[in-house]
């Protein structure tokens, strides 16, 4: 693989190159959005509602798209893998956007020049970077992406790993644990891990009732966290940690009863030190841990092309003008979605949707000499503890002092939400995934 | 002139005059965060939520404040009204009055 | 109290086995007969207005059907003024699956999983005490209102429709035969429940009834039929 160095010379030695003509930026211009996930359809989809004229080339690997949100329904068979695809198809007829189906192997920020490995040379005007998350897995002893595809799957970005997840947990034994290794901030999806365990557990009990669920958590605390353990607590019996109780509604008791559901936190050692593979077993601080099924979520940085871009800084992600997500590195470059550094935005889907039409609108604005407009964004993401009981975050945020900070108010589903609201909430998910993907990519 | 064609000019008309408000997002701006639930332009065909598009501006205003003291029951809409003020939820009223 | 025929008794013991187990798969929709609903509605409990009342609000039912009953959109029924019967009769439609048309009824089956037989009969007590509201419709020229008048109160022979007004009264207030109140019900609600009758999405009605007028009717009447309703109620 080149390395970041080479990767910009690739992108220089472009006019010596044998290759395509480089392609002219036509007269309202030209922007290059580099991923086709939620950030970069969503702002390829809203580049051309803002302004029809422009051309809007999509630079994306694999000719359709696995969406990651509510892909942990497909652990549990509720969902099953081809639910998870989506297609470009509305992209391209309805709104005219132009895909490049190959990978980006070199890039000029001088001369605005992207190359793919299909040795076609694309200029942009403005270039739209969405290159999500990259799984750290070498950040774990033991653990590796050899070790993820066969063995004990992250599952994190959707594929073989999470049909291999699927498989292994259909055929757990009977009472196996299922071990969730949960990550370190920041990580794309925040309730994730927690919701994907919620949602094993709840099918465990009617596939392997005397299964077990483990999260083992270089953290103390996680988004959604009172609510969702509630959940657990109502619906598996979990137990709730004494430093939680009182946040609980009055009445609320631990049985003090094993429960199919467990979370060591780091606090209660449980902060991962190493993997061993052949065994499935992990250390952690409290211990070893002998799992039947290893599910591994490791620590994650910007993806890969955006290091490969010298979009990164020293957190492994990329630093950005906050009111429009133009790179800090690079000029005419925005990076949008998980990869930016979006202070208190979670690195979420919807995060990613939002900030797309914010830059969309940066980008237009920029391109007819305008000042763009004051931004906004939201976050309303709904997470499940079990089939019929929802909860959620909501968020809209602002720009304050030159960082993006949450509007104060209150976030999640009330604690002592009834059990009509709480079965609403788990139906306006499943309703949410189809209108999200429809905003993003219809 | 098609619908795309329209709805795409007057959201940038809506851009332009935007430009004038420093502190405050365009109607379509804040509108636009709604979309992810509620549909593109705020339309929606058969889903479980209410679509927007079209929705008279005393509707709308009324919906987001009911939401915001609480006064009309929701699941998350009462935290998501609480980032707006009165004077945004009239201006994302307008636009979604204008939607076809 | 009326004796059980032993099919609408069966379907009674099919809705308890429902609203009991909390996701099973529904009983296949079949079109009840007119002693079905009758069946239905006589082992209807009495109802709890005050109880209905505060049901309205911890069922979160008033977050999409208003606080008195009038929808705050088009999107979704008003109810104020609707017969209690009717009421019970939909929600006991949606627990069983009767009822899915379209994904709004979709969450109105979420909405009803553990509801009683009582909370039903409760809320539905509760919307048949509120008044009916006229609400906003296109208004109808001198000409279109005549027609649209005529339609509802006289029929059309010739496609042998019967009056809306022989089933649902001269003021829209429902109760013949069972059918619901129309008055003061939003165009979009009123415009929506023909379509789905018409195009066979909803199968509820006893013995096909209303998709045969649904299916009679042009949808331009049924637009002016919906804003002729729309304006009925208090004002």
């Amino acid at each position: 693989m080149l390395n970041r160095r080479d990767f910009l010379k690739a992108g220089a030695g472009l006019a010596l190159a044998a290759a395509l003509p480089v392609r002219a930026a036509s007269g309202a211009g030209h922007v290059v959005i580099i991923g086709g996930g939620v950030g970069g359809a969503t702002a390829a989809k809203y580049l051309k509602l803002y302004n029809p004229a422009l051309r809007v080339t999509v630079i994306e690997a694999n000719r359709t798209y696995l969406r990651p949100y509510g892909s942990s329904e497909v652990l549990t068979g509720h969902v099953s893998m081809d639910d998870l695809v989506v297609s470009y198809d509305a992209l391209k007829s309805k709104y005219g956007v132009d895909f490049v189906f190959d990978t980006v192997v070199g890039f000029d920020p001088a001369k605005k020049q992207v190359r793919t490995a299909g040795r076609q040379r694309i200029a942009y005007d403005k270039l739209i970077v969405s290159p999500g998350i990259s799984l750290q897995y070498q950040a774990i002893p033991g653990y590796s992406a050899a070790v993820a595809e066969t063995r004990a799957p992250s599952g994190w970005i959707p594929g073989s790993q999470t049909a291999l997840l699927t498989q292994q947990l259909k055929a757990m034994r009977p009472g196996g644990s299922f071990v969730i290794v949960a990550p370190p901030n920041p990580y794309r999806c925040p309730p994730g891990p927690y919701e994907r365990a919620a949602l094993v557990t709840e099918w465990m009990r009617k596939h392997n009732p005397t299964g077990k669920v483990l999260i083992l958590d270089p953290k103390d605390s996680f988004v959604t966290d009172a609510t969702m353990q509630l959940g657990w607590h109502r619906l598996y019996g979990y137990n709730i940690p004494n430093d939680y109780l009182s946040d609980m509604p009055a009445g609320v008791k631990n049985s003090g009863k094993p429960s199919p559901i467990d979370w060591v936190r780091a606090m209660d050692g449980g902060t991962t030190e190493k993997i061993d593979a052949r065994t499935l077993t992990v250390t952690t601080k409290q211990g070893a841990v002998k799992a039947d099924v290893l599910n591994i979520i490791p620590p994650m940085k910007a993806g890969k092309l955006a290091f490969d871009m010298g979009l990164t800084d020293a957190s492994g992600w990329c630093p950005v003008d906050r009111r429009s997500f133009e790179s800090s590195v690079h000029p005419d470059v925005f990076v949008i979605g998980d990869a930016s550094i979006a202070d208190a935005m979670p690195k979420s889907g919807f995060s990613a949707n939002n900030q797309a039409k914010v830059t969309a609108r940066a980008v237009v604005a920029q391109l007819a000499g305008r000042v763009p407009g004051e931004p906004v964004w939201s976050n309303t993401c709904y997470a499940l503890a079990g089939s019929d009981y929802g909860l959620f975050v909501a968020d809209v945020f602002r720009l304050k002092d030159g960082k993006i900070a949450r509007v104060p108010g209150e976030r999640y589903l009330p604690i002592d939400a009834s059990p009509a609201k709480i079965r609403l909430a788990a139906a306006y998910q499943q309703a949410w995934l189809k209108t999200f993907t429809e905003d993003c990519f219809a | 002139m098609g619908t795309l064609m329209k709805a795409s000019l007057f959201v940038l008309a809506a851009l332009a005059a935007a430009s004038t408000h420093a502190a405050e997002p365009a109607g379509e701006a804040m509108a636009a965060t709604c979309a992810a639930c509620h549909g593109t332009h705020g339309k929606l065909g058969t889903v479980e939520y209410m679509p927007l598009a079209g929705m008279a501006e005393k509707e709308f205003v009324r919906a987001m404040q009911d939401f915001r003291s609480g006064k009309r029951l929701s699941t998350l809409m009462g935290h998501v009204a609480n980032g707006f003020s009165d004077n945004e939820i009239r201006a994302m009223a307008r636009y979604f009055a204008t939607v076809k | 109290m009326s004796r059980f025929p032993l099919l609408s008794g069966l379907i009674l013991a099919l809705s308890l086995a429902q609203s009991a187990v909390a996701s099973s798969v529904p009983p296949a929709p079949r079109t009840p007969s007119v002693a079905d609903v009758r069946g239905t509605l006589a082992a209807m409990p009495r109802g709890d207005v005050q109880r209905g009342k505060q049901l309205n609000q911890s069922l979160m039912c008033a977050s999409c059907h208003g606080e008195a009953g009038v929808a705050p959109t088009q999107n979704w029924a008003s109810l104020a003024g609707q017969r209690a019967a009717y009421t019970y009769k939909s929600l006991l439609d949606y627990q069983t699956g009767g009822r899915h048309e379209n994904p709004r009824a979709t969450l109105m089956q979420v909405a009803v999983k553990g509801m009683s037989r009582q909370d039903m009969a409760d809320v539905a007590a509760y919307y048949a005490s509120l008044p009916a509201m006229a609400t906003a419709a296109p208004k109808l020229d001198a000409a279109a209102h005549a027609r649209t008048d005529r339609l509802a109160r006289r029929g059309d022979p010739a496609r042998l429709l019967t009056p809306c007004a022989s089933c649902h009264g001269a003021a829209g207030q429902g109760g013949v035969n069972e059918t619901p109140a129309l008055a003061g019900q939003s165009v979009g609600s009123f415009v929506r429940t023909m379509q789905d009758y018409r195009e066979g999405r909803r199968v509820t009605d006893a013995n096909r009834g209303m998709r045969q007028f649904a299916e009679r009717l042009t949808m331009e009447e049924i637009r002016a039929l919906a804003a002729y309703y729309a304006g009925m109620g208090k004002k």
